[in-house]
């Protein structure tokens, strides 16, 4: 029998189940209670369009666990949503980023089913960069109650506030655009009239006509030297004060010469104009310049959901009651409570409760740290099982997550500077450019012809035009972003391309890269007779899926099917009981399963099981390397990169996982403060170093590496900060990505050559004036065409 | 051909009068997102949510 897929999101129907609804008539079956509920939605509030016209299937939807509806809640105080909108009148303005969208049908289902609402005032869904942009009266309808209608479609949106850096983004995108339009609109206008010239060149056209037409063209091309060829200038401007010379200095010397040569040539009746070259140039610059900047404002974009990490809210608490509040707001003494599974939202001392926390983002420590009175807990890591009633120390900029992020923001302005390698061509070319026009100029002048001296170096220079030269790099650096971005790997800096085939140097971090971070089973011993191993690992596998504790989740991949447990208890900090079958189970810590912690059967066992007080089990659970990495290393030794480990972990799990690998350098029981220090290091040593990390320890050190590498399943803070995010959390990536610069320099290389190979041919005819201006253009088009075919190569790699 | 010096103003005119709608178009966020707009076109404008979606829909059905 055909295997049913689920009608909402495309997975496999799980045999035994029934979930259906009527969608079109037809009755369609689901895989889950979520998608059933979603698609009832859906249908009930006649929004059925969706499944005919998206394009890709929806993901998987969960149902609201009460726990996460509570915390919806806790953006409804005024406190929270101060901090995180804006008063527009009598309504509020939002920004929420949205989780699971997978094409634009998704926004168009949002926007409607929010429209339905009447405190909604607007409603505007980018599918792009998966954003919403909401306008609504917070008194009316409270923005959980707006949450939550997103959520029953299968979504899961959150507040979001973009940074400025992205606003300024936004406004730069929007001026390349208009810019675009300008020139390329402009363009087509003169090329039209231009038109009309070459036919009166042929055929002969009347003196006044051919003024009049010379005279609309260079009115038309005026705005696209004033304002769209306005970057180009100004960059070559603040490159010439500082006595430097870049790409834009040729550009704008050409576009400026061929422009008041035409202007002189217009006014006084004489010569050529090259009005439609101008604003050509300007366009295709302008194009490649827009896509680039496209790419990478998406890659930032889909990356920078930074406010996720910073806790959001906190919960006040009284004695009795709890009340939410903007964990920005909090004060040193004010008393917190917070719940199992939460982020702890500021430094304090533990006042009662036991639980235990996961620091591993903040230290790189993997094991959970047990928490009781007395111990102190830090901002941003995550509470496990219990529930902690917490004094707070410091407020949440002077905590130790506030500490990390502003030296991340100390080091930003220091990252190494590698100088282009196109510039140092530039400069190398503009140099000997000016000479030879200037010399070609003078002997024309003083020698040959006086009266062609002007038209010969116009023709010089329109030849070497710099435009296979400026475009050489732009395109093939923007085609290999592009691909790149699909398979997965999102560039956000551009200079990544630049250094990575110079890469000498790799650190990774362990916890989280290296290592899975998370616990996974490496030993099973048996000591019963009365059950075989996979039957044991399933009855245990059952007693943890009631808690919520990191050791738990471990057991998760053995469950095969729900057995009936009774009176299962959770003992936090030590373990959980329950019945089966009348007999008493308890898994956890030995003296709680009522062992003998001496006995030697229970050597390096973390977790023992016991069956009516005798022992069944024991388990060994360890931090597992990736699977892909132990291929990965000695295909990285190979490229004769050097590796070290840079970690803050302190135990004898660092040095194992380094021999393991056969990496020789290992910084363990780093601050994130000793990680920066041993990068700049080895930068200072001459290395070309990257980093690959995924906690929040990690990222300062991302700005002290030449190119700084994040998983998809580290925090949002190093992701947001990195240079790369790897999105299909595969580490093998890195040598796609290396592969994919070494081809990009490649091509860049050729693009080079050809273009300076081209000019070497055509400058000495250009100089005994054999190229006529027009000829040069044509040159011109054809080296430019070459350079971006050779660099959309690129994309088919 | 006297009359070049008539069109092509006229046609400046409406060069300028394209640009400045483009201006406003990309100031009014029309170009934020440019994959939501091309399917808009092809939902229905007012979702009839009291009559049953299956009258909305044409006959042809996928399987």
């Amino acid at each position: 029998m055909l295997q049913q897929r689920c009608f909402h999101c495309h997975e496999p129907v799980p045999a035994g189940t029934d979930f259906h609804c009527e969608v079109f008539a037809e009755t369609q079956v689901f895989c889950c209670a979520g998608c059933q509920a979603v698609a009832e939605t859906i249908v009930a509030q006649g929004l059925s369009d969706y499944y005919k016209f998206r394009s890709k299937a929806a993901s998987k939807a969960n149902a609201v666990p009460a726990e996460l509806q509570a915390q919806l809640t806790s953006y409804d105080s005024a406190e929270v949503l101060q901090d995180l909108t804006q008063q527009v009148g009598d309504a509020q303005r939002i920004e929420l980023s949205i989780n699971g969208m997978s094409c634009a049908a998704c926004a168009w289902l949002i926007e409607r089913k929010l429209q339905q609402n009447s405190a909604v005032q607007r409603v505007s869904v980018n599918s792009g960069t998966a954003r919403c942009e909401l306008v609504w009266n917070a008194k009316t309808a409270p923005l959980s109650q707006i949450l939550g209608q997103i959520s029953e479609l299968g979504y899961q949106a959150s507040p979001f506030v973009a940074d400025l850096e992205e606003q300024n983004f936004q406004q730069e995108l929007n001026a390349y655009l208009k810019r675009l339009a300008v020139s390329g609109i402009m363009t087509m206008q003169v090329m039209m009239l231009a038109f009309g010239l070459y036919f009166g060149e042929f055929t002969g056209i009347e003196a006044q006509y051919e003024g009049y037409l010379r005279w609309v063209s260079l009115l038309m091309t005026l705005p696209v030297m004033a304002y769209a060829a306005l970057p180009f200038s100004r960059s070559a401007w603040r490159a010439l004060k500082a006595r430097q010379l870049n790409m834009d200095v040729p550009i704008t010397l050409a576009l400026y010469y061929t422009f008041i040569a035409s202007l002189y040539a217009t006014v006084f009746d004489t010569g050529e104009v090259y009005f439609e070259s101008v604003c050509m140039f300007v366009f295709l610059l302008q194009l490649g310049k827009f896509f680039e900047f496209r790419a990478r404002k998406q890659a930032r974009d889909a990356t920078s959901n930074l406010l996720k990490v910073m806790p959001v809210s906190a919960t006040l608490w009284d004695g009795e009651h709890g009340t939410a509040t903007s964990a920005r707001r909090l004060q040193s003494g004010d008393h917190i409570l917070v719940k199992a599974g939460e982020t702890i939202p500021a430094d304090g001392i533990v006042e009662s409760g036991v639980s235990s926390a996961d620091e591993s983002m903040l230290t790189g420590e993997y094991k959970a740290v047990s928490k009781q009175a007395g111990d102190l807990v830090l901002a941003g890591s995550m509470n496990h099982d219990g529930i902690l009633v917490v004094q707070v120390r410091n407020a949440l900029t002077e905590s130790r997550l506030g500490q990390i992020i502003a030296l991340q923001q100390q080091t930003l302005h220091q990252k190494p500077a590698i100088l282009e390698k196109t510039d140092r061509i530039a400069r190398f070319f503009v140099q000997r450019l000016l000479v030879i026009a200037t010399a070609t100029f003078c002997t024309w002048y003083f020698w040959i012809d006086a009266d062609r001296a002007f038209w010969v170096t116009l023709s010089v220079l329109v030849a070497t035009c710099p435009c296979a030269l400026s475009l050489a790099t732009p395109t093939a650096v923007t085609c290999a972003l592009a691909q790149l971005n699909r398979k997965g790997i999102l560039i956000k800096n551009q200079h990544v391309l630049d250094v990575l085939p110079k890469l000498s140097k790799i650190f990774f971090d362990k916890t989280g890269t290296l290592t899975q971070g998370r616990f996974s089973l490496t030993d099973v011993q048996i000591f019963t007779p009365l059950y075989d191993k996979a039957q044991l690992l399933n009855l245990m596998a059952n007693l943890e899926q009631q808690s919520e504790h990191p050791i738990a989740r471990a057991f998760s991949p053995y469950l095969q099917q729900a057995l009936p447990l009774e009176g299962v208890s959770l003992t936090v900090g030590a373990g959980l009981s329950g019945v089966y079958q009348h007999q008493k189970l308890r898994i956890g810590r030995p003296d709680f399963c009522g062992l003998n912690p001496q006995d030697p059967r229970l050597a390096g066992a973390q977790v023992c099981l016991s069956i009516n007080g005798e022992l069944a089990a024991t388990v060994q659970l360890a931090d597992q390397l990736r699977p892909e990495v132990s291929t990965l290393i000695p295909a990285l030794q190979q490229r004769h990169l050097k590796l070290s480990i840079l970690t803050g972990d302190a135990s004898a799990a660092a040095p194992a996982v380094a021999t393991q690998l056969g990496i020789n350098e290992l910084w363990q029981g780093c601050s994130p403060e000793q990680k920066v220090s041993a990068i700049q290091q080895s930068v200072q040593a001459g290395e070309t170093v990257l980093m690959v990390g995924d906690g929040i320890n990690d990222s300062p050190c991302f700005h002290a590496a030449h190119v700084s590498v994040a998983l998809d399943s580290g925090t949002e803070l190093s992701k947001n900060q990195a240079d790369v995010v790897l999105l299909h959390n595969d580490l093998q990536q890195l040598q796609t990505l290396i592969d994919g610069a070494r081809r990009a320099h490649l091509v860049v290389r050729q693009n080079l050559w050809w273009a300076a190979g081209y000019n070497l041919v055509i400058i000495p005819l250009a100089v005994c004036g054999f190229v006529s201006p027009y000829v040069a253009v044509i040159g011109m088009s054809c080296s430019s065409l070459l350079v971006v075919s050779n660099s959309l190569r690129l994309l088919k790699a | 051909m006297s009359i070049i010096y008539v069109l092509i103003p006229i046609a400046v005119i409406f060069v300028m009068i394209g640009i400045a709608i483009f201006f406003w178009a990309v100031r009014s966020k029309q170009f934020d997102d440019l994959d939501k707009e091309g399917f808009s076109i092809l939902f229905n404008e007012k979702p009839a949510a009291s009559t049953p979606p299956a009258e909305n829909t044409p006959p042809s059905r996928e399987p």
